[in-house]
């Protein structure tokens, strides 16, 4: 641990902000990709930096810190590509790199869920509806170009002041404070896997269950959401107007 | 007397029930033979009336022998015997309102002679009504017409708040009762909703009612300051003692009105003759303001113009609320109240004198119009003028009498007046039709003896009550009203016969798309022929026979007026009139020669020699255009009140418009203008919202991290 | 194998969270928005398992497999309710619900 590790967090965070604004796309101006890959550079830089200050003389870091920097710099990249597309392969990064993260530290089987989840399903659902979207617009200039709502990014300065913020000040706090001793995990009777299974069956049994209603309702409400009617102007017939038939009828 | 309570509760609530099924599985199930619900309502609740009104004769009949037995005794035994106090008893449904220190206001029901009398008018006639819709409200192919279900569940709602009226034990339920008719009354005249005629005449019925119940309600309101209590016998007990009270006998009236209205009300001699005074001051309010309700409701002349316009209204509507029951409400509350009525000279003094004025205005508008209905609804009003004229002079019974059997020849008259129009596709105007003896016998016939009824040919039912009221107007002091009565009486006969004569005799004419009339079928024809029966017989209940009477074997006076006593004894006592003798028949003879001049000048004018009344009227200058246009009355509101109200309603919508709106819309603009800054904030984007969540949860994480 | 970071992790969930607010802020794109939001997941997931690594047991990774489940569901009803709104105003635009007149 080295003092005033928390500079190098805001460092990092500034040099991120930056790239971010100047990576995100910015509507008919062309991207500046090349200043976009130098900030990445250089804050990949200082982040290196960072984690080996924060891993010590740990075995084996490397590998960990390059997946991080992976993951951190997918989801910049994610963030600020014009191309939807794009972002989800992008995204498949960051899960890919997460995944690795994990197993590395130990806890296989959230990795494994985790890139068979997202990577697996939610990613290709994504993708699917995002060509369902666009297939109207094969044809169109809009296809090779992108969306105009795509190409601007809405409000950079203060989102991107913003995010920087929230993450500066919780990686301080991350960095400042004394978490004690860290130990490692115990492992009771066999691997990870076994345990987290142990864990979730007896202390989350309630909790797994309702997780599972949860999922059932959310299939249930998507079901129902998205194969609803959308009422057309056309199929609101004029009706007659009120009191019509009580002037036609017989006055006695 | 514990049956007659729960018996008579079923008499208003048979036909509420069969009104409110209709409106529950009439509307969606039954449709065209909805009618049978209110028809089974009404016809159990006839037997209802019937089993009350045998249980009140089998009462009335002990007490008067009792009274018999007494009085050949020689004891005293005054009016007040047992089984007669029990039949003025009022008994409680359930205790409504507490008013405070032990006094409720309950929903009482008082079943006597008099509530009798008017139960055998209102539910048999209102059965025999109902009846005649179920023809009179379909073509002529028996095609229901459009709102079938809902004229009857009109009709059995009618008939609950007329039997609730009649049926009331003290001046609240009276009034609830009272207000439930002018509902009903305004609904069915508005049958029709469509015609904007019938929608204005069902507004100005309610609105002129209105001014009259503005009157009535004040009067109850002052009866309950004045008495504490509302319950008919108590009030009407304390009026005659109070009327008793002479300045010395106090020993003889305090016990007795502590007894009725309570020691806490009259603890001493002193508040007692504080409340005597007070009573004697207000009784002449309270007996002018309650008429007032009764001018409204029985139409009488300032407040009377709401009637011929009513005949809006399907015709059996006419028959039932305009003729027979609902607009004789405002006799039965002066006959009720007759005590307060007798206890001041000036209310009866008005009453009588409105009662004269409406019965010759009324008849001199009826000679001059066209509309069938509308002539019998100012036959109406001229009626009705003679029962408060009776009234006024103090034949209570007479009025009753004459209530009585009106009942039966109007509704027959306007049931007539309905099978013609119903023959004639809707016409009604007797200038477009003549002629029809041929082609409606029966409606012909009934319609005929009914007439004969009305014009007070002898022998028929008006013609007892009619002259029993001129008989007592000329005895009583006040001669003119009765002179007027007779004059009213040759109008009476005229107009009656001037109608007979040109809507069924002289030459065959039908209006301009009516092929061929044809008479009504058996649901129309056979209400009809009951109610020419009871024309014709009803009237026996009040003479009996005795050697020497009018053609030498009949006298007025018979059990009717008998049965009746015991209400208006009371009144008798305040009143402290002779009674009013019924000697020599002159009077009779000349009435009768005076209902045949008319019937027989009708006959000659209208149907010998049609070109005399054209000459009459335009040599009577002004008067024709006059009586043509009833008095100007309309006009006269119109440009009095209406014109009036109305400008003084555009000037409050103009400042309301200018004005308030003006003023509202600058108090409303100015949170506009000031949240104008604001608004910029707020764009609906999603986003924009989720960056200030975020730099609020920065700002929070910051403020709370740093400590 | 095992690897006792858990600073790391937490630093890496942190970064993540504020890239994905960030996502979600600017992107105009639904279905990119959406995905920035899986992004905030993601971090929060790492920051949950470096917490659970501090304190040494398995409550960190089972409440990730909740916030894998949460994450599941939000994507189903988020893709469900994109679909609709594509339906309604054929584009992906979040801009184009904007209808107060600010």
């Amino acid at each position: 641990m080295i003092e005033n590790l928390v500079y190098i967090v805001y460092a990092v965070t500034a040099l991120g902000a930056v790239a971010l604004f100047v990576g995100l796309p910015r509507g008919d101006k062309p991207q500046r990709n090349g200043l976009l890959f130098i900030c990445m550079a250089l804050a990949a830089g200082v982040s290196y930096f960072m984690f080996d200050a924060m891993l010590g003389s740990v075995g084996g870091k490397v590998p960990l810190i390059v997946l991080s920097l992976l993951s951190i710099g997918g989801a910049l990249r994610m963030v600020t590509h014009p191309q939807p597309v794009y972002s989800a392969l992008y995204f498949i990064m960051v899960i890919l790199a997460t995944t690795a993260i994990l197993v590395l530290c130990g806890a296989e089987f959230l990795g494994f869920a985790l890139a068979m989840v997202y990577a697996g399903a939610i990613l290709v659902t994504y993708v699917f509806v995002l060509m369902l979207s666009q297939q109207s617009t094969l044809h169109s200039d809009a296809f090779t170009q992108g969306f105009d709502y795509d190409r601007e990014a809405r409000e950079p300065f203060w989102a991107v002041a913003a995010g920087s913020l929230l993450a500066a000040t919780v990686g301080a706090v991350i960095v400042e404070r004394d978490w004690g001793g860290i130990e490692t995990v115990a492992v009771e009777g066999g691997d990870n896997t076994v345990a987290l299974g142990r864990i979730l069956m007896t202390q989350y049994a309630i909790s797994v269950e309702l997780a599972a209603v949860l999922l059932m309702v959310a299939m249930i409400g998507a079901i129902a959401v998205a194969r609803k009617h959308i009422p057309q102007a056309e199929d609101l017939t004029p009706r007659r107007p009120l009191g019509a038939a009580g002037r036609e009828a017989k006055p006695y | 007397m514990e049956t007659l309570r729960s018996t008579a509760i079923w008499i208003p609530l048979l036909p509420l029930i069969g009104s409110l099924l209709v409106g529950a599985i009439g509307l969606r199930w039954l449709k065209d033979r909805s009618h049978w619900l209110v028809i089974g309502g009404v016809a159990l609740a006839l037997v209802a009336v019937l089993s009350v009104v045998s249980t009140v004769v089998g009462e009335a009949g002990r007490a008067h022998n009792v009274d018999a037995v007494a009085a050949n005794e020689g004891i005293e035994l005054a009016h007040t015997s047992e089984h007669d106090s029990k039949l003025s008893e009022s008994f409680t449904i359930y205790k409504w309102m507490n008013m405070g220190a032990g006094s409720w206001l309950d929903v009482s029901f008082r079943v006597d002679q008099l509530t009798s009398v008017m139960l055998l008018v209102v539910v048999p006639i209102g059965f025999l009504i109902v009846c005649y819709s179920v023809g009179y409200m379909r073509d002529h192919h028996g095609h229901p017409e459009r709102g079938y279900e809902r004229f009857f569940a009109f009709l059995g709602l009618f008939l609950f708040s007329m039997t609730v009226l009649v049926l009331a034990g003290n001046f609240l339920v009276l009034f609830v009762g009272w207000e439930l008719v002018g509902l009903s009354s305004f609904l069915l005249i508005g049958f029709y909703y469509q015609k904007p005629e019938a929608a204005k005449a069902a507004r100005k019925a309610f609105i002129v009612n209105r001014v009259g119940d503005f009157g009535f309600a004040l009067g109850i309101w002052l009866i309950y300051l004045t008495f504490g209590t509302l319950d008919y016998q108590t009030v009407f007990d304390s009026v005659s003692l109070a009327m008793r009270f002479d300045g010395d006998n106090y020993a003889a009236i305090v016990p007795q009105l502590q007894g009725l209205l309570g020691t806490e009300r009259v603890p001493d001699v002193t508040a007692a003759s504080a409340l005597v005074l007070q009573v004697q001051d207000r009784i002449t309010w309270i007996a002018l303001l309650l008429f007032c309700g009764a001018m409204g409701k029985s139409a009488q002349l300032p407040l009377h113009v709401w009637l011929p316009d009513a005949m809006e209204g399907p015709t059996p509507v006419s028959a039932l609320i305009h003729a027979a029951t609902m607009v004789t409400a405002g006799v039965y509350l002066v006959a009720r109240c007759s005590v307060i009525f007798a206890a001041s000279p000036v209310a009866m003094w008005f009453v009588g004198s409105i009662g004269a004025a409406t019965a010759l205005f009324a008849a001199t508008i009826a000679l001059t119009q066209y509309d069938m209905k509308r002539i019998l609804a100012y036959s109406t009003l001229s009626q009705l003028g003679y029962m408060f004229l009776a009234l006024g002079v103090g034949a209570f019974d007479s009025a009753v009498f004459h209530l009585y059997t009106h009942a039966f020849f109007k509704a027959c008259l306007f049931l007539g007046a309905g099978s013609v129009m119903h023959a004639m596709d809707g016409v009604i105007d007797v200038t477009k039709f003549g002629g029809l003896k041929k082609d409606l016998p029966i409606t012909y016939r009934t319609f005929l003896i009914s007439s004969l009824a009305l014009a007070g040919v002898p022998l028929l039912s008006a013609f007892w009550s009619k002259d029993e009221i001129i008989h007592a107007a000329l005895a009583g002091n006040m001669p003119l009203l009765g002179w007027i009565g007779l004059l009213t009486a040759l109008l009476t006969a005229f107009y009656t016969f001037r109608m007979v004569a040109m809507a069924f005799w002289g030459p065959k004419m039908l209006p301009a798309g009516v092929e061929h009339a044809h008479e009504s079928g058996r649901w129309m024809t056979v209400p009809l022929m009951i109610l020419a029966v009871g024309a014709v017989f009803a009237g026996y209940v009040g003479v009996h026979f005795k050697s020497g009477g009018f053609l030498g074997f009949l006298e007025p006076h018979g059990t009717f007026h008998h049965f009746l006593e015991p209400v208006f004894a009371g009144a008798k006592v305040v009143l402290a009139a002779a009674p009013i003798a019924h000697e020599g028949h002159a009077l009779m003879y000349w009435s009768s020669a005076i209902a045949f001049l008319g019937i027989t000048n009708a006959w000659y004018f209208y149907t010998k020699r049609p070109t005399i009344p054209g000459a009459i009227a335009l040599a009577s200058g002004p008067i024709y255009p006059l009586f043509k246009n009833k008095y100007y009355v309309d006009e006269i509101y119109d440009a009095i009140f209406v014109q009036p109200l109305r400008k003084l309603g555009r000037f409050f919508f103009g400042s309301d418009r200018y004005g308030i709106n003006s003023l509202l819309f600058v108090i409303g603009n100015l949170p506009r203008v000031l949240g104008f800054g604001l608004r910029t904030g707020q764009q609906g984007a999603m986003q924009g919202y989720a960056l200030g969540m975020i730099l609020g949860l920065v700002a929070l994480l910051w403020f709370v991290l740093q400590g | 194998m095992e690897m006792a970071a858990p600073q790391v992790l937490m630093i890496v969930g942190a970064l993540l969270f504020g890239i994905g607010v960030i996502g979600f802020l600017t992107r105009r794109n639904m279905i990119v928005m959406f995905l920035s939001t899986e992004i905030m997941f993601q971090g929060v997931l790492t920051n949950l398992v470096g917490m659970g690594l501090l304190r040494g047991d398995l409550n960190g990774q089972a409440l990730g497999i909740f916030v894998l489940v949460i994450a599941a569901v939000e994507a189903g009803l988020g893709l469900a309710i994109v679909v609709m709104l594509y339906r309604r105003r054929g584009t992906l635009d979040a801009d184009g619900w904007r209808t107060m007149r600010g």
